[in-house]
């Protein structure tokens, strides 16, 4: 805080919880001695509360439009200026770019012709702005919505585990689905400090579905196998019985689990595909993920977060050979999800959110024909009732800075106000904190900002 | 890793009865090789099990000394009786050592608080427990039962001092610096590159394969500087503190490296919040230290480092690759200035007059580097000298195989509440679950010239180490904290991975690390991230092995695991019975060692082998009952391929206890 009379300013403009540890709601006189007495006595073990039942809620109204969510992450810092805020420069190729207005959008339809059809159903943010050039940081910040330098933020969970916690109690009988899903994103984030039961499923896709969900031997086989495992360590998955204690036991219901989508009729279904339904989608890995990711949704078999990445898009070098072909995928994958979902009635139901981790420089190429990097960068959003065909904010003629915010706050959208557009629309109050962190620090679903507050962009459904 | 097929003795009819079949190893000074070769024995029908048993037995009988084996296997016999194979009591239990600094005060909390340890653990649990822990695998069977059937006394320590020596130690504990240290390609800030990873990673291996001293390695890894992180494996540890997007005059990189040496040497995390901001308003519920301790104490810190530079040298354009330099007073030649608005952490503001920070050891007794003194080799003087940085390294140590610090979070220590004879006001208490052992085993780390091995021998012959993991009587969550039973621990994904690839004899052939050549075993790669190439690097991450960026190695269950357990090629190919000769798969030597006859004798060795404890008598119940539904020799592979699975997906696989 830059002055004591600001903050004061700051708190009175903003409902959002910034007090100091020890005078925050949450720390009663009761609440510090429990805390105190829990957490740091020595008696670490003992009388900790419940994973989940140290959040509190600071009354934001979620606006509760999507049950699911799709997270692109196009890594590698897509070229905003030759994608979703195209600007002409000399060295754009406009055979291969094919610029064209559409529904008032100047659009680069050579590259992306589906989309341009479907630009009814997008939501294109163009006042957003990365926090850093550097693409491993910018890209942890994308997911988990904080600086990842920041404190907690080397164990700060990926949003997709959030939610998977906050929706853990929504699940019901015969999903076996995961939560949260990570496709393509082996190097994505995964929970953090929150248990791994609401990590992401890391996979890629494949023809033959998920991986290590059938045993080669098959069902008969492993039936026969399986029964045996249980009877000889039948006494050790019993938790009353096990001597070892109840951790070892617990780890059955790992098994229970595991084995639940395993020769799984759901699972299959969803999860494989065929060359044909691939062709339909690109036949690209991301067209695959976003294939998946459409049969996944609309099976509802428990899945509500998945996130795609897709890269690489840091074209430093040869940026018009290396680009279009890139944004083909793109548009094959993400206009096949849309039919899709649309087909399967989850279009309405599902955010989907598309961006990278900051942008590139227009006008004259660099010496290896490329583009270096701007701050600048594109959010897309689209279903879940978000309304399409139009664009929030706008750039300046070279796409390095705002001209337009075009949203509430008046000022640039940060990844920040995306977290909390995602918990906003998924039905979470994004001003919540959570104080199970190893810390006890207190874990703020959206971080708090030293000049403004953190906000979900509410004007991508008015 | 080739199994002999020489040195098992079934001894099983003569000693138990025909119920439950041990194996025997020779004594010292004996012939290494008994050849069980059942081929006489084929003849005589269904008389064949008796008849080889006690054939073998009076074979035995005349080379080994049989009445002393049997006296120490009798024992284990009615051990294995139990519902769950191996249990409790081979030896009584051996309260209130008094040798050792572990146990002196470990057993003497509890019998201040009337709390009964657990009996100690039994031949086997001890030798595979002791086994992954110190070197990251099982036991073969042979050595197990070398173990087992010793009688020496002194026969644990021997064992441990075993252990110490191998070379597999060396990859379990390059494993936990480099997980500490977050060695890896790159990380949200700095590319170390597979080259500048494998470095730092190769001179963690070579100073524990030398046991260089715990206070050299520190020191090392502090102050050294020189010009290529390519070529100086030391310079890991200072590369690791560059962080992006700070202000040009270098605070929030002199701040990281603060924060990082904190940590990693004191178990002092909250040095970075101080970093930002003081304790007070923040850390209060937290630290008594924490909430006394300023910025301006916290900048004394990171101005030790506010002469260090990491300069990029770039090697081949347009590639790019390139390594850094670590130099001091080049780039940076000031004390820490207070001149910055922007970057990763607040403004840093002159205060009032001072505007630059000067170094001084913010722990213990203070210290300012001498005159001329480079800072950083003061500042590896100050930390090694301190109580704290044994204390920490202690704790971080025991951790490991006690599953949880004497202070927990290992990371968090709160300076105010370390000693017991001035403890904090209420509410407060002090942190160290036992300070008095705390103190008393980092002084003798200190007093021993931290050397590991010695720290890791002290904790692995401890009786308080060789608590039994199942408690008789109810166990309470209090008596966490004094522990009274040795806690389990699901096994890391390394360990998972080289125990199947050792168990089933079939090599891992799939490791193959960029600078590094082809591996034979997991525990031996430099990163825990996106190494080795798939299928294998998604099994590894299953397990939960971090990536040593925001992620940490944590033993959670998950799904995955269980997938990947059952399911996985790389297990599934390790059921086989395939191969031939020494290339021969734990599946295929069953096999071919044991007829249908033998059952008893294949299931007790298989046991042997996967879970290193004979089978329990209800286990060799379902287990024999199941092998001798197959008719005809594919069906009883196949039988015993999935008792080999069922074995691999045991609990009791998955877990150390």
């Amino acid at each position: 805080m830059k002055n004591e009379k600001q903050f004061r300013e700051y708190v009175e403009r903003h409902p959002h919880p910034h007090q100091h540890a020890a005078i925050r709601p949450y720390f009663t006189r009761r609440g510090f001695f429990q805390l105190a007495g829990a957490g740091v006595t020595g008696a670490v073990l003992l009388d900790r509360p419940a994973f989940g039942q140290e959040i509190t809620r600071g009354g934001a109204t979620p606006i509760s439009k999507a049950k699911n969510v799709v997270f692109m992450l196009l890594t590698g810092a897509p070229s905003h200026t030759d994608l979703f805020d195209f600007k002409q420069s000399a060295d754009t190729p406009l055979n291969v770019m094919k610029p064209d207005t559409i529904k008032g959008i100047v659009w680069p339809a050579g590259i992306m012709p589906k989309l341009g059809n479907q630009l009814g159903d997008l939501a294109i943010a163009r006042s957003v702005r990365s926090w850093a050039l550097q693409h491993n940081l910018a890209q942890s910040w994308a997911q988990i919505g904080r600086s990842p330098a920041a404190a907690l933020g080397d164990i700060a969970p990926n949003i997709g585990a959030i939610i998977a916690a906050e929706k853990a109690n929504e699940r019901v009988p015969g999903q076996v689905f995961p939560t949260f899903l990570a496709l393509n994103s082996g190097a994505g984030v995964g929970s953090g400090y929150l248990p791994a039961t609401y990590a992401p499923l890391k996979i890629t896709p494949a023809v033959s579905g998920l991986p290590d969900t059938n045993n080669p031997d098959g069902q008969a086989r492993f039936t026969a196998k399986y029964d045996l495992m249980q009877k000889l360590d039948q006494p050790l998955r019993d938790a009353a019985a096990n001597p070892y204690g109840t951790e070892m036991a617990g780890y059955d219901g790992f098994y229970q689990a595991g084995k639940a989508m395993m020769f799984n009729p759901d699972v299959e279904k969803a999860f494989r595909y065929t060359t044909a339904e691939s062709a339909r989608y690109g036949s690209s890995g991301f067209g695959n993920a976003c294939l998946n990711a459409a049969k996944v949704l609309g099976a509802r078999g428990g899945t509500r977060y998945i996130q795609i990445s897709f890269g690489s898009w840091d074209h430093h070098t040869n940026i018009y050979t290396a680009l279009p072909p890139m944004a083909k995928q793109l548009d094959d994958g993400v206009s096949a999800l849309i039919d899709d979902l649309k087909a399967s009635g989850t279009f309405d139901e599902t955010l989907i959110v598309i961006m990278g981790e900051f942008g590139r420089t227009t006008g004259e190429l660099t010496a290896t024909d490329g583009r270096d990097h701007h701050l600048q960068q594109f959010a897309v959003f689209a279903g879940a009732g978000v309304k399409g065909g139009r664009t929030i904010g706008s750039t300046d003629e070279m796409g390095g800075s705002t001209k337009d915010y075009g949203w509430s706050r008046d000022r640039n959208l940060r990844v920040e106000d995306f977290e909390a557009t995602i918990y906003s629309a998924m039905g979470i109050d994004w001003t919540s904190v959570r104080y199970d962190d190893p810390f006890k620090r207190g874990f703020y679903y959206v971080p708090e900002s030293n000049n403004d507050l953190y906000a979900p962009l509410h004007e991508l459904w008015s | 890793m080739t199994r002999s097929t020489k040195w098992m003795v079934s001894a099983g009819a003569a000693l138990a009865a025909g119920t439950c079949l041990v194996a025997l190893a020779p004594a010292q000074d004996e012939p290494q090789s008994l050849v069980v070769d059942h081929s006489e024995c084929s003849l005589f029908g269904s008389k064949r099990d008796q008849l080889s048993g006690s054939g073998l037995a009076s074979e035995a009988r005349q080379r080994y000394r049989m009445s002393e084996l049997t006296s120490q296997v009798v024992p284990l016999l009615g051990v294995a009786k139990s519902r769950f194979g191996a249990a409790a009591g081979a030896a009584g239990p051996r309260l209130a050592g008094e040798q050792g600094v572990i146990d002196t005060y470990l057993f003497k909390a509890m019998q201040d608080a009337s709390v009964t340890p657990a009996p100690r653990t039994n031949d086997y649990e001890f030798c595979r427990r002791v086994t992954y822990d110190l070197v990251g695998r099982p036991p073969t069977a042979e050595r197990l039962f070398q173990f087992v059937t010793d009688g020496t006394p002194d026969k644990r320590a021997k064992y441990v001092d075993e252990l110490l020596e191998r070379s597999e130690w060396v990859d379990k504990w390059q494993m936990f610096l480099s997980d500490l240290y977050e060695n890896t390609q790159n990380n949200n800030q700095v590319n170390r590159f597979a080259e500048g990873r494998n470095a730092f990673y190769q001179y963690l291996k070579d100073s524990l394969a030398a046991n260089k001293r715990y206070n050299v390695i520190a020191t090392g890894l502090i102050s050294s500087a020189g010009p290529n992180t390519y070529e100086d494996g030391k310079l890991g540890f200072i590369l690791g503190g560059f962080v992006t997007g700070g202000p040009r005059t270098g605070q929030d990189i002199f701040d990281q490296l603060a924060a990082n040496t904190a940590e990693k040497f004191l178990g002092i995390a909250h040095e970075n919040c101080v970093l930002c901001h003081d304790g007070r308003g923040h850390l209060d519920p937290l630290s008594v230290w924490g909430r006394k301790e300023t910025r301006l104490k916290s900048w004394q810190l990171a101005s030790f480092f506010s002469r260090t530079n990491h300069r990029r040298v770039v090697i081949n354009p347009p590639a790019n690759p390139y390594y850094y330099a670590i130099e001091d007073n080049t780039t940076y030649r000031t004390d820490y200035p207070l001149n910055t608005t922007t970057g990763n952490r607040p403004a840093r503001q002159p205060l009032g007059s001072i505007r630059n920070v000067s170094p001084e050891y913010p722990f213990a007794n203070g210290g300012k580097p001498n005159p001329g003194e480079n800072p950083r080799v003061a500042l590896a003087r100050f930390i090694t000298a301190d109580i704290q940085f044994s204390r920490a390294t202690v704790n971080y140590v025991w951790k490991q195989f006690f599953v949880r610090g004497i202070v927990e979070p290992a990371n968090q220590f709160d300076l105010a509440r370390m000693d017991p004879d001035n403890p904090p006001a209420e509410p407060w208490t002090i942190q160290p679950t036992n300070p008095a052992l705390l103190n008393a085993l980092a002084k003798d780390f200190a007093d021993n010239g931290f050397n590991l091995k010695d720290l890791m021998r002290k904790i692995a012959t401890s009786d308080a180490y060789q608590l039994s993991s199942r408690y008789e009587g109810t166990w309470k969550p209090e008596y966490e904290k004094l522990f009274a039973r040795k806690f389990v621990r699901r096994l890391w994904g390394e360990e998972v991975m080289d125990a199947i690839t050792q168990i089933s004899n079939v090599p891992n052939t799939q490791i193959n690390v960029a600078g590094l050549g082809r591996l034979s075993w997991a525990m031996q790669l430099p990163d825990t991230f996106r190494v080795p190439a798939e299928p294998l690097g998604s099994f590894l991450d299953s397990f939960l092995r971090g990536n040593r960026i925001e992620e940490e190695r944590r033993n959670d269950g998950a799904v995955p695991q269980t997938l990947n357990l059952m399911n996985d090629a790389f297990v599934q190919n390790r059921t086989r019975a395939s191969g031939n000769g020494a290339a021969a798969s734990l599946a295929r030597q069953l096999l071919n060692r044991y007829t249908a006859l033998s059952d008893n004798l294949l299931v007790n060795e298989m046991f042997l082998t996967v879970l290193n404890r004979p089978a329990g008598e209800d286990e060799l119940r379902t287990a024999t009952t199941t092998l001798a539904r197959a008719t005809g020799a594919t069906a009883r592979q196949a039988q015993v391929e999935d008792l080999l699975w069922a074995l691999y997906n045991k609990v009791d696989f998955i877990y150390n206890y």
